[in-house]
């Protein structure tokens, strides 16, 4: 019993990543643009490696302004650099750019400022383990908020991400990454990267296998977040495993499962 | 019947029936000086385990419950666990162990400290603590120091149980004092001789044996070698005819491995807490020391 006790936060916390992430992963799945989560985190961790470095403390306010200074600047950078018609070159290999270069420049700048790169360490592993309740209120505020935006704008996010081309699609782009760097900056502070990353893309990838309408496809991902939240929790504390991980190992073996029910539910080619 | 159940009842008032204290230790030597002194009458159990670095701890559900059925927390303090304690502490809910409560004991109230750093404490001196070095258990002399304090503790809590652990820690005291003039003899014949370790972990050890450390691996304390750092080091190492370079089994053999081939020295693990080693070599505070220092003769020979 005692042991239940402790389970609820972090299940809590994997609601709400699941709640907001299972959305936002359908649009970034859309857009073909997988690796954009790590690459906004980086930058926001880079914003806070520079507040740090101009001599502000980690916590206050002004180092949370300059991260979400950061992010913000990388919304700019891939609002502005979608699939160039001319050049052809592919918005991923831009993330993929943006990522190593402020991964890289935040080391530069942590080997200034050391005792650094344990903090640089806390910035990208967060413990879904320790999360605590105060955390856990804040973050789902931001989230509601971000989530009533979209959903007010529903219709604009989903042409963009769909591709179609409607008047201000450069602002759009720039208000879904601002919007989305805002959730990753502070889900990456709960959970960790390879966490956030799962509950952003595994469920919309599992969403995919059985179901074409973005409907359906949310109420499949929220659903399979929401369990494997659970079971991957529940195995974490049965076996004494690091409890963000197993979540992780959690999501894959639950796509595999729902990969193997979709090979053998295909209808085949008639002889 | 009512006899024996009179006498159950003042047995068990007398504590002499009472369930071992639950004591949980951040680090695993102090689980094992905790063990000198209590005796069969402590079930103690530590965090970190002795192969781990004490500075970064991953955080597993099985800690919570230790910490949640906890009588006793013992910490090295100094910032030390500043990482990863506090967290796993708040989630644990046992406001009995907490900072300040009567089950909550910082050993590095009542022992001697290196590297205390005079003057204010900046980011560009690398991840110093700015308490003083944290590795102080790695001292015969602070272990005494530690094991008086648990002990004082231990009887505070166990109030009936007092001449036990007064009389264990006595014991412990004189066992310790024997070890500690075989392991100082042992390294008589390298007083002064000059070493270069990865982290600041030994200053107490090397100072209680007259070592000399007069470098490091890591440019400063939590920052990975650089090449300009390491180069220098290499000179200096060849200058000073530096004899061994220490590590902790935590960190990357890479470098410290080929500034000790090209500089002429030997690279030995040595382990900084209990139960360091893969075999049973360092699982107490005196199979630590004993192999620790016989490593390090054999190094400096």
């Amino acid at each position: 019993m005692d042991l239940l006790s402790f389970l609820y936060l972090p299940f809590l916390a994997g609601l709400i990543l699941t709640g907001i992430h299972a959305y936002l992963g359908v649009h970034v799945v859309e857009r073909g643009v997988i690796f954009v989560d790590l690459s906004l985190a980086q930058i926001a961790a880079l914003g806070t490696t520079s507040a740090y470095l101009a001599g502000h403390d980690l916590h206050s306010p002004v180092t949370y302004f300059w991260s979400l200074g950061f992010t913000i600047l990388g919304a700019a950078i891939f609002a502005l650099t979608r699939v160039h018609r001319e050049t052809r070159i592919p918005q991923e290999a831009i993330i993929g750019i943006v990522y190593a270069v402020s991964a890289a420049a935040a080391i530069l700048a942590m080997s200034k400022a050391p005792e650094g790169t344990e903090h640089l360490k806390d910035m990208l592993v967060g413990n879904i383990l320790t999360v605590s309740p105060g955390t856990i209120i804040k973050t789902a505020i931001l989230y509601a908020l971000v989530g009533i935006f979209h959903y007010i704008f529903r219709r604009r996010f989903l042409a963009v991400s769909m591709g179609q081309q409607i008047p201000n699609l450069k602002l759009w782009d720039f208000l879904f990454y601002t919007s989305f760097g805002f959730v990753v900056t502070s889900s990456v502070a709960i959970a960790g990267v390879l966490l956030v990353f799962s509950y952003l893309i595994v469920p919309s990838v599992a969403a995919m296998l059985f179901a074409q309408s973005i409907g359906k496809r949310l109420a499949i991902g929220w659903t399979m977040g929401a369990i494997v939240s659970a079971l991957g929790i529940l195995a974490s504390f049965q076996y004494d495993l690091p409890t963000g991980a197993t979540i992780v190992c959690t999501f894959g073996i639950a796509l595999l499962l729902m990969a193997i029910v979709w090979a053998i539910r295909r209808p085949r080619f008639a002889a | 019947m009512r006899r024996i159940l009179i006498l159950a009842t003042l047995l068990f008032a007398t504590g002499a029936f009472a369930a071992p204290l639950k004591v949980v230790t951040t680090i695993s030597d102090l689980a094992s000086l905790t063990k000198e002194v209590g005796g069969d009458r402590v079930d103690v159990q530590s965090v970190a385990r002795g192969y781990q670095d004490p500075h970064f701890v991953e955080p597993k559900p099985s800690f919570l419950l230790l910490l949640r059925n906890a009588e006793l927390l013992e910490v090295v303090g100094l910032e030390l666990e500043i990482g990863w304690l506090p967290p796993l502490l708040d989630q644990s809910r046992n406001n009995n162990i907490r900072p300040g409560a009567k089950g909550y004991l910082d050993l590095s109230n009542g022992v001697e400290i290196q590297d205390r750093p005079t003057g204010t404490v900046n980011r560009s001196m690398g991840d110093v603590h700015p308490l003083g070095n944290p590795h102080y258990w790695l001292d015969p002399a602070n272990a005494v120091r530690i094991a008086i304090q648990i002990e004082k503790k231990l009887e505070e809590l166990r109030p009936a149980d007092a001449p036990y652990f007064q009389q264990r820690l006595n014991d412990f005291k004189v066992r310790i004092n024997e070890a500690n003039k075989r392991w100082t003899a042992q390294l008589a014949p390298y007083r002064g001789a000059k070493i270069v370790t990865y982290h600041n972990s030994w200053p107490n050890f090397m100072r209680r044996f007259g070592i000399n450390v007069v470098g490091y691996v890591e440019p400063k304390p939590g920052v990975p070698p650089s090449p300009s750092h390491t180069f220098e080091l290499i000179n200096m190492m060849k200058d000073q005819k530096v004899k061994a370079v220490i590590m902790e089994p935590y960190f990357d053999a890479k470098t410290p491995q080929s500034i000790a081939e090209r500089s002429g020295a030997k690279l030995v693990v040595l382990y900084p807490s209990v139960g360091g080693a893969k075999d049973s070599s360092t699982d107490d505070y005196f199979k630590l020391f004993d192999s620790n220092v016989a490593k390090l003769v054999e190094a400096l020979k």
